[in-house]
């Protein structure tokens, strides 16, 4: 298996308070790794620190390297990184504009130049890779925040795959959601593992157990146990794993 | 007892709102009732259109035209000034400026409000007016374009509030959105930032263009006070503020004059009306 990102010694730091200790994770390609773990152990840092988005925090201080295709992503264009690494938000944040110009604003910020036909085809293709396009495809000039919950974020889905990322960030992406919603969420994300690799952050022990590949278990900003996720769920090596697995606690 | 009390206090913040609404009705019954009497001696039509304003002569002319025109150049001129500048410093403020200087530049923008008119004709006489006339090679530095400037300097400060206000009340996560797509801070802010607030800005210009036709003081010292239809913004205006601060003074009471300064008035308070109306709107459409 390929190895899409390596994490060397990172370290993260909010006020100079350690909140993510000297990890060392490898992410597969085309894969999902799930990250779980209670409140506060270090797990959406960790993600936010994949495409910088903790470099808008002041407070915010890094060690230690992360690696995309053996590149140094602290090294790379925020911008570019950005548009490698996609993020996908706890809460659904459809931007204020209609569900198309949702989907084709990215491509058109980057200043891919398209014509009609070619945006139109983008769109249907990140809205059907997001399963939403036969629920939307009559709609699709009408408000972005009109949609249902787990509608806009399927949308918020969309608009990442328009940029054609290589790899997806969720962060909790379904803990505002209905399990309907939640299973519709899960199915587009075990249908996009074909395509890309994706990142997992989730509370929801049982959402790690179904969708993803490999788990790892975060506690207190330290990385306690990863391993695939049948594996991890069968026989977990550490204590600790087990009492979060088996609700003893968290 | 204390529903007592509650019905008590209820009723004083009742009137209390309702005084406000009555002062409004009433100042402008008391305009209509006094500009009422004046149209029925006076054509109407030619109150507006009538492009002279002789209300001393023998056969008295009431055309406003000239005022008409010159409140509308000089606050034209203080928009297209001030509305760039403004938006501007507004986006500097909240999207760009570091914590510190952005507090120093609030507190400044606040101060520069409550600077009164008066001073900024002063200021506008020491400088602007010498300036405009050695810059531009004409008779008279007092001219519809040094008012529109110093003008513009005087509501850049509502603007750049409420513009600001309105930035800044774009929920971070759009723009954090915008960001985890590959967007720049620039495309994020042109694109999300200034949509979202777009509302809250025009609201924002439209207050300050009501306080540019309401605004008397500064004008009347710097505009020249001319009341002739002017060729260019280069020349002396009067604006219609002006014209009745400063013959108010002087008029026969009761007097065709004296009720035509109150026409304008009317007139005036229909047009701050219309624009304090439109940005209400758009602030509601938020």
């Amino acid at each position: 298996m390929v190895d899409k990102i390596k994490v060397k010694n990172l370290s993260c730091y909010y006020n100079k308070k350690c909140v993510l200790e000297s990890l060392d994770i490898n992410i597969e390609q085309n894969k999902i790794l799930s990250i779980m773990g209670p409140a506060n152990s270090g797990k959406t840092t960790f993600l936010r620190t994949l495409n910088r988005m903790n470099d808008f925090n002041v407070n915010y201080l890094r060690k230690g390297e992360v690696y995309l295709d053996g590149y140094s992503i602290f090294c790379m264009n925020m911008e570019n990184l950005r548009k490698r690494v996609g993020m996908l938000f706890a809460m659904p944040i459809p931007l204020p504009m209609s569900i198309y110009e949702n989907i084709i604003y990215a491509p058109k910020c980057l200043n891919i130049i398209l014509s009609k036909s070619e945006q139109n085809i983008i769109v249907e293709q990140a809205l059907r890779d997001a399963s939403l396009w036969d629920e939307v495809k009559d709609r699709l000039n009408s408000s972005a925040m009109k949609i249902s919950g787990g509608q806009q974020q399927r949308l918020c889905i969309a608009r990442i795959l328009a940029v054609n990322p290589e790899i997806i960030l969720f962060d909790e992406p379904c803990s505002g959601l209905d399990p309907i919603s939640t299973a519709k969420v899960e199915e587009s994300m075990i249908e996009l593992k074909r395509k890309y690799t994706i990142v997992l952050v989730t509370n929801n022990v049982k959402q790690a157990s179904r969708v993803s590949d490999k788990t790892a278990f975060f506690l207190m900003g330290k990385l306690v146990e990863i391993n695939k996720t049948d594996e991890l769920f069968v026989s977990p090596k550490k204590k600790q794993t087990e009492d979060y697995i088996t609700g003893r606690f968290g | 007892m204390k529903k007592n009390k509650d019905v008590i206090i209820e009723t004083a913040i009742f009137m209390c709102g309702m005084l406000s609404i009555i002062f409004v009705i009433s100042i402008f019954i008391f305009l209509f009732k006094e500009a009422i009497s004046f149209f029925w001696d006076y054509n109407f039509i030619k109150f507006l259109i009538g492009k002279n304003w002789y209300p001393n002569s023998n056969k008295p002319l009431f055309g406003i035209l000239p005022t008409i025109i010159g409140s509308f150049l000089v606050t034209f001129g203080a928009c297209v000034v001030a509305v760039p500048i403004a938006v501007m410093s507004a986006l500097y403020i909240s999207e760009i400026a570091p914590k510190g200087v952005r507090n120093i530049l609030k507190s400044l923008v606040e101060l520069m409000a409550a600077i009164p008119s008066v001073v900024i004709g002063f200021i506008g006489i020491r400088t602007v007016v010498p300036f405009v006339k050695f810059f531009f090679n004409i008779p008279t530095g007092l001219t519809a374009f040094t008012g529109s400037i110093m003008l513009a300097c005087m509501i850049m400060p509502t603007i750049i509030t409420i513009s600001e206000d309105a930035i800044h009340s774009v929920p971070w996560e759009y723009k954090e959105g915008a960001f985890a797509l590959g967007a720049t801070k620039w495309q994020t802010v042109r694109r999300i930032v200034l949509k979202e607030a777009r509302p809250g800005i025009i609201a924002a210009v439209m207050l300050g263009i009501g306080r540019l036709v309401g605004e008397t003081m500064a004008v009347m010292m710097i505009t020249g006070n001319s009341a002739n239809i002017p060729d260019s913004i280069f020349d002396p205006v009067r604006t219609m503020t002006a014209t009745i601060a400063s013959e108010m003074g002087e008029v026969v009471r009761d007097s065709a004059h004296y009720k035509a300064l109150f026409a304008i008035g009317l007139v005036l308070f229909v047009i701050t009306f219309i624009v304090n109306f439109i940005a209400d709107l758009f602030l509601r459409k938020k």
